[in-house]
């Protein structure tokens, strides 16, 4: 017996590269148990939360990384811990509730107690009672500590890893995507609000979905209607590394719209019978400097950095096993916002979340795939808008940054 | 009548106090050194009983979390205990241990 599990290699990715992804790669058990392993616990960072949330000592959020329970709190002044939300003892979860307070991590079971590290302190009973029963004398509390996981944080943004050999937090950034977040996240923080969505769909497809800039104004009627994002704009794709970070920009003031697809009206997505009686809904104001009026920011695996005009949001992908995902988003915007500014980004996020007039459509297309797929085994997905290959681009009209997925996607996971 | 008898000295051990239940007052009964303590049995952290803790060089530990006290003052001694113990004044009279409960009244 080998000792080393070996993981039969069921899916075979086709010999054309990234252009091609085959379809069991939504459907495929296994690989979804690997997911957990080679990637989420890979040498990967992944987001749980922001600094706002856990403000004082002893305030924890609770979260998950790929499917696995986590606990993130503030140890102390200046430090943050994580360990996986589950007693060293028994496996019950520790931590039941979203958010709150603690001075220490109690386990309702059979009482085992941990310090806002996740060292054990104290075991119930260790003595017996009454000279009988008891731990042996040679148990050391320090030997069954929780499973503690690495923290790093940029501009407020806690981000946590299982693996020793992630490279620190900035190096598995990159410096475009750095940079961007530094963008957007140079004022502190406050959350207006968050939710989640339940979505039938892998999780990889609504990642995709989020990296396909070429579909958004085709599938998105109240994107086209209203001129709020098209691909006749002045934008494109900056892609980091390998390609499994990206950013696709726009810029509303550069609409050319005229002599395209948009003009003559030949887009379903275009609607020009629709139209808004209270166009308050669409106010906003000029918030960065370089005139980018939506920039959608996708940070390998699954958190999204969000900005469509003024609505800000952080968006985590959680898989629900191989056929669902949960979407977590958080709204914000900043403390130093006035009264008008943050009207503005709460209206705009009807645009938003499970019902959003744009991203309700994001939120069901992973299920048309995910439905029709069944049965369909052998066959694959195309993606050459753009050409075949992974580099930034200057159009949106690309399927590069999906394709970029599927390249960092298939390193860690040895396909 | 705030004097209570609450144990037989021949009954009590060195080795882990006696749990006594009177007037609705929750009483662990100590024996340390040949000499009677008396506190109350819960521990002022969370709900635990001190009868069923471990008692060693004058200190009883709270079998819940490993808080101590001094068996004698009451005093806290370690995290998480940050409120001490009530104690109760002893008399001892042959082999009867009586204990004085302020508020146990007529």
């Amino acid at each position: 017996m080998s000792d080393v599990a070996v993981r039969e290699q069921r899916i075979q990715w086709p010999e054309a590269g990234v252009s091609r992804v085959p379809f069991e790669i939504y459907t495929d058990e296994p690989l979804y148990e690997g997911e957990q392993d080679l990637l989420f616990k890979g040498p990967i960072w992944n987001f749980v939360g922001v600094d706002v949330e856990v403000p004082a000592i002893g305030d924890f959020k609770t979260n998950f990384v790929g499917d696995t329970p986590v606990v993130v709190v503030k140890s102390s002044a200046d430090t943050y811990s994580a360990f996986v939300n589950r007693c060293a003892h028994r496996g019950s979860t520790l931590c039941y509730e979203k958010t709150g307070n603690r001075d220490a991590f109690t386990c309702v079971y059979h009482n085992w107690s941990y310090d806002l590290e996740g060292n054990l302190k104290t075991v119930a009973f260790h003595k017996g009672v009454r000279g009988k029963g008891g731990l042996p004398d040679d148990f050391r509390t320090c030997d069954h500590n929780l499973q503690k996981l690495r923290v790093q944080e940029l501009c407020g943004l806690l981000f946590v890893s299982f693996d020793e050999a992630a490279p620190d937090l900035e190096t598995f950034l990159g410096p475009k995507m750095v940079a961007h977040i530094r963008r957007i996240f140079s004022k502190k923080v406050r959350i207006l609000g968050t939710f989640s969505q339940y979505m039938h769909n892998n999780w990889k497809l609504y990642m995709e979905n989020v990296k396909d800039s070429y579909h958004a104004s085709l599938l998105h009627t109240f994107f086209t209607t209203f001129k709020l994002n098209r691909l006749s704009m002045q934008g494109g794709l900056v892609l980091e590394g390998d390609g499994g970070h990206h950013i696709s920009y726009s810029k509303m003031a550069t609409d050319s719209g005229s002599g395209t697809d948009y003009e003559s009206g030949s887009l379903r997505a275009q609607n020009d019978e629709f139209a808004l009686h209270d166009d308050r809904i669409l106010k906003s104001w000029p918030e960065f400097e370089d005139g980018i009026t939506h920039a959608i920011q996708g940070i390998f695996p699954n958190l999204i950095v969000q900005q469509i005009q003024n609505s800000l949001a952080l968006r985590l992908l959680i898989p629900r096993g191989v056929n669902g995902c949960e979407l977590v988003w958080i709204m914000f915007g900043f403390e130093s916002d006035t009264q008008e500014q943050t009207d503005i980004r709460v209206a705009l996020s009807n645009l938003v979340g499970p019902a959003g007039l744009v991203s309700m459509e994001d939120g069901v297309i992973g299920s048309f795939v995910q439905r029709a797929i069944v049965g369909n085994q052998g066959r694959e997905t195309v993606l050459e808008m753009g050409g075949r290959s992974v580099e930034s681009q200057e159009s949106r009209v690309s399927e590069a940054s999906v394709r970029g997925f599927w390249q960092t996607y298939r390193k860690y996971m040895g396909l | 009548m705030s004097w209570l008898n609450v144990a037989r000295l021949s009954d009590l051990s060195p080795e882990y106090p006696a749990a006594c239940s009177v007037q609705g007052h929750r009483l662990a009964v100590y024996l340390v050194d040949g000499a009677v303590y008396a506190t109350s049995n819960i521990c002022t952290h969370q709900f635990a009983l001190l009868s069923d803790g471990y008692q060693e060089n004058g200190e009883i530990e709270c079998p819940l979390h490993q808080g101590r006290f001094d068996i004698r003052s009451g005093k806290a001694l370690c995290s998480p205990l940050s409120v001490d113990l009530a104690t109760y004044e002893v008399d001892v009279r042959g082999d009867e241990v009586w204990v004085h409960i302020p508020d146990a009244g007529h």
